[in-house]
């Protein structure tokens, strides 16, 4: 086990240098280039540019800029080129509101799409199956902006509820309990309407690995033996269908940490989307670097995770 | 098992359960009232620095909070803040071969008193060979009548040099310079810190200008820009004299004096913090604070705009003194310390900033208890939070306008936008050389449709490129009709005539080109539709391409290398359009990318920078606008209307005036409706009106 960690963390390694080179070069060989004071100013001269470029390095060949950008963000001196805030200090602000909206909208999807699998596969080819599927084939095919804008704008004109940033505006709450529910309020909207479309997903998936485990031979045995219908479901059925998705909680972990954009903005909700999506628009280099970078190495870890996980679960797995 | 079931029987219920929870809890809470302001808009500040921040966003914010030595006033002219007074005189000084010459010649001006009044000239004297002559008021040409006055003892011919240095190459330069035997010869040295120097020097036999190229020479870091080409008989170095206000403090109460004007001044110089407002202050020789109360500074020539850049918001020296950029930007630039209004008080990223009142300050104090600046990335959101009345005010897209008109609950303000449109017919490209051509075009397409399709009716036919509401816009100018007849006649006497298929073609060629814009901008894309559908009719062939921005700029605008393209400008404060229009800026990453050269512009537009004296402005800044829109360079669209709606009964203005307070409701002024939103108060926390 613990060489197989160690020999997984030197590929990592390597694997990050790569990713990290390559990601490099997609963003600065895209046309543009970090400016904040706008490309067609007239009162802004040539001289100013180049001193700004200077600052960031810019006038260098990409070797060397991606040498520069490297050496500061290992040191954590690397700023934005926007604003000139360390990237660090921009990505941890918005991190904490982008993991608590993630982490929330996956418990929904957990917790409303298994036992929507269950429960289909129990009613399997009868009508509340059939429904079921109707409804997950809804579901996925609704584009969440349509949903977040129709949500938001019901929700506003036939109850008033206040729907946007991450607590009511200008409001001074009597109580914690009363805050608190106003966070809980302003977390689970976009929540919801994440998690709608994986939901349905994961409850298709549920239902698809519960058919087949009760379909094995280990269950006709525990029915023929006279257990309860209820026990073998969820003592035999459900603990070995449920393997691939607990596995499958590594691969969610890079996906913990983006955001999105879309739903973000409809809430105005202050995460690490829009934070990915302006610093593309702006160009803003070292910070789409770090944030590429972050990502990448969630994506490895969460790999090994995946696979450590995976021998936890089943113990007929050895890594060697 | 139990366990298990109860989890997934218990989980998804105790979700809908805080779900309801929060839901009818949400209901219940009261909203808060208080005397605060509520402003939502899509971008968040990049920084609240004046000097270094150049976005919407942020100087909406910094308007409030930082002030300047002038600032506009609400018929968008000049006017001091933090200044109490200013003064702009201009010494003139003419060199002379030795003292008995520029003796001679100050004798002769000195017969003719009587004129002196006329000329502005308050004194002349002489130190040396030099002659000086002090006048009221400045200008490029008003020292040449009175030298003209002593014919017989002209003075020496000065000339400029523009001296970029590749790298720090300043001392070995300095050390040139020192054992030059010439160099008495030299006049003035302006470095532009370790980039640039100008030199203005005399130079009758030619022998140092020898010697400066010699060493320009064996210096490769040195590059002349206009070795000797700008010779002149006199300098011109006007001087501008502000009386500061006594009665100002800082928000942490340190008092404000001339040594923060002058301190401001340094940083937007210095190189180690990027200010886009450094072009601004190029043509700033020296500061003086003699003292703490007064400001002197002395330009290098006559450029009558720089006034407007005394507009900066001014920085605290006493806490920025000793900082560097890093600090600046993990600290200052996100809580900073102004002079005006409001103070800071919070900024939550990508959420609100908060500003809450100065009761010291030094114009009175304002009667709201704060500003809250929302950030709402998304435009549905934004008017969902206006309708819900969780924001005061609100700028409507053009298309749903009419709706808020209409609505008794609302007061609707309009003014024309500080941008207009165009469509920008490369001058390179042969078939746009003709003038009857691009006439021809401006006549084939409907700019009022476009007004009414694109924009809903909500903006005017531009007619140039001022900012109709500035006092130098010429606004006798018509628009050219919509006259698609007209447009075949014009291109049928240019050579267009219609060929086989209905396409225009002049020998053998069909007319068609690339009408090409950027992305992201559905008015830009609309409009190039538009002028396709409009041109396809009088047999012209347009095709459309929409690039992303940056694409867009790299390979077309900035090489010149396309046919026609839909863009805007924002119309500035001031009449100095050099770089748009001017033959010299035609070249790559230049902003007259349309290539167009006039020559009679060209000296206009040399001429309006060193003219003061408004009339004459309004006169030359009328000819320019005459002139290019006769040429056509670009088909001139509109100028849209910028649109605000605000809860009725919202505010109300009680605000200082000259000769005591004035109480009266918000209205719709050249600068906006919200020109006074510093002194609007809510009707419900009225101030008592005691002034």
């Amino acid at each position: 086990m613990l060489t197989f960690i160690i020999r997984r963390a030197l590929i990592a390694v390597v694997l990050l240098f790569v990713i990290s080179l390559m990601q490099f070069f997609i963003i600065t060989l895209t046309p543009g280039s970090p400016y904040p004071w706008g490309d067609l100013n007239p009162k802004i001269s040539v001289q100013v540019r180049e001193n700004y470029r200077k600052q960031f390095h810019l006038d260098e060949p990409l070797h060397r800029q991606y040498a520069f950008i490297m050496r500061d963000l290992f040191t954590g001196k690397l700023v934005s080129a926007k604003d000139g805030r360390p990237v660090l200090a921009k990505i941890g602000e918005r991190l904490p509101a982008t993991l608590l909206l993630n982490l929330t909208s996956l418990l929904i999807v957990y917790a409303f799409g298994i036992p929507w699998g269950i429960f289909a596969s129990r009613y399997q080819g009868r009508w509340p199956d059939g429904l079921g599927t109707f409804f997950a084939f809804v579901l996925i095919s609704m584009p969440g902006f349509w949903v977040a804008y129709l949500a938001a704008i019901w929700i506003v004109k036939y109850t008033g509820a206040p729907i946007l940033g991450i607590e009511t505006f200008g409001v001074a709450f009597r109580s914690t309990g009363q805050y608190f529910l106003d966070r809980v309020w302003h977390l689970m909207l976009p929540a919801i309407v994440l998690a709608l479309a994986e939901v349905a997903v994961l409850s298709r998936y549920a239902r698809a690995t519960m058919i087949e485990t009760l379909g094995e031979d280990y269950i006709r045995t525990a029915r023929a033996k006279g257990l309860k219908s209820d026990a073998v479901l969820y003592k035999h059925a459900f603990r070995n269908s449920m393997r691939p998705i607990v596995t499958g909680l590594g691969y969610l972990l890079p996906a913990m940490l983006g955001g999105s954009v879309i739903i973000e903005s409809i809430f105005s909700y202050p995460g690490m989307g829009l934070l990915s999506y302006q610093s593309i628009l702006e160009r803003d280099y070292p910070l789409l670097v770090t944030i590429n970078f972050v990502a990448a190495f969630l994506v490895l870890i969460g790999t090994l995770l995946a696979d450590i996980l995976y021998a936890v679960v089943d113990p007929r797995v050895r890594l060697e | 098992m139990r366990f298990l079931r109860l989890l997934i029987i218990g989980l998804p219920l105790l979700l809908i359960g805080l779900l309801a929870a929060s839901f009818f809890s949400v209901r219940v809470s009261p909203p808060k009232e208080e005397n605060m302001m509520v402003t939502a808009s899509i971008g968040e500040p990049k920084m609240l620095n004046p000097i270094q921040a150049a976005d919407a966003s942020a100087s909406e914010v910094m308007n409030y909070v930082f002030d300047g030595l002038l600032t506009l006033d609400e018929n968008l002219e000049v006017t001091g803040r933090l200044a109490e007074s200013w003064m702009l005189t201009q010494t003139t000084t003419a060199f002379y071969v030795n003292e008995k010459a520029a003796a001679d010649a100050l004798g002769r001006i000195e017969a003719s008193r009587e004129l002196w009044s006329g000329w502005k000239l308050l004194r002349a004297e002489v130190t040396g060979a030099e002659l000086r002559l002090f006048f009221s008021e400045p200008g490029a040409d008003i020292g040449k009548d009175v030298l003209a006055l002593a014919p017989d003892s002209p003075p020496e011919k000065i000339f400029h040099t523009r001296v970029n240095l590749k790298s720090s190459a300043r001392e070995s330069w300095v050390h040139f310079l020192e054992q030059s035997r010439m160099k008495d010869r030299v006049k003035r040295i302006w470095y532009d810190y370790n980039s640039a120097f100008e030199l203005t020097y005399i130079d009758p036999d030619g022998e140092f200008g020898q010697e400066l190229k010699n060493y320009y020479s064996a210096n490769r870091d040195l590059e002349p820009e206009l070795a000797e080409q700008d010779a002149a008989e006199y300098l011109d170095e006007p001087e501008l004299v502000f009386k500061l206000r006594r009665d100002v403090q800082w928000h942490d109460g340190a008092p404000f004096t001339s040594k923060d004007v002058l301190f401001t001044y340094n940083k937007i110089m210095d190189e180690t913090i990027v200010s886009p407002r450094k072009p601004d202050y190029d043509l700033v020789q020296t500061i003086e604070t003699p003292t703490p109360y007064d400001v002197r500074v002395i330009y290098r020539k006559p450029y009558s705009p720089a006034l407007n850049s005394w507009m900066i918001g001014l920085l605290p020296q006493h806490i920025l003194g000793d900082k560097d950029s890093q600090w600046w930007a993990a600290n200052f630039n996100r809580s900073p310390v102004g002079t005006g209004s409001f103070k800071f008080k919070l900024w939550s990223t990508n959420e609100r900033i908060e500003l809450t009142r100065n009761p010291d300050y030094f114009r009175g104090a304002p009667h709201l208890g704060g500003i809250t600046f929302r950030v709402i990335p998304d435009p549905t959101s934004i008017r969902i939070a206006f309708e819900t009345h969780q924001s005061d005010s609100w700028g409507v897209e053009p298309h749903a306008v009419g709706k808020f008109a209409h609505d008794p609950r609302f007061d609707v303000f309009s003014s024309p936008g500080s941008m207009y449109s165009y469509i920008g017919w490369n001058l390179r490209r042969p078939m746009f050389q003709d003038l009857r051509v691009r006439q021809a075009l401006a006549h084939a397409v409907d700019v009022q449709a476009i007004i009414k399709y694109v924009l809903y009716g909500y903006g005017q036919p531009s007619t140039g490129m001022w900012d109709p509401r500035m006092w130098w816009n010429d606004d006798t100018i018509k628009p050219l009709a919509y006259d698609p007849e007209k447009a075949k006649a014009l291109l049928a006497a240019a050579g267009w005539k219609p060929g086989p298929d209905g396409i225009l073609q002049k020998d053998g060629k069909p007319f068609e080109f690339t009408l090409i814009t950027n992305n992201a901008n559905d008015v830009r894309r609309d409009i190039a539709t538009l002028t396709q559908a409009a041109l396809s009719k009088i047999g012209i062939r347009v095709d459309v391409q929409v690039y992303e921005w940056a694409v867009f700029l790299a390979q077309f605008i900035d090489k010149g290398e396309f046919d026609a393209c839909v863009l805007g400008w924002t119309t500035g404060v001031d009449y100095d359009q050099y770089q748009i229009w001017h033959s010299s800026q035609t070249g790559p990453s230049q902003l007259n990318f349309v290539a167009y050269k006039n020559p009679e512009v060209d000296r206009m537009l040399v001429e309006i920078r060193s003219e003061f004296d408004h009339q004459k402005i309004k006169e030359l800044a009328g000819k320019l606008q005459r002139t290019i829109f006769a040429d056509q360079p670009y088909l001139f669209l509109f100028v849209p209307e910028t649109t605000s709606v605000i809860w009725k009964n919202s505010y109300r203005v009680y605000r200082p005036e000259t000769g005591g307070w004035v109480d009266e409701p918000i209205r719709q002024t050249r600068a906006g409706y919200s020109f006074y939103s510093e002194y609007f108060y809510k009707p419900a926390y009225a101030p008592a009106m005691t002034h």
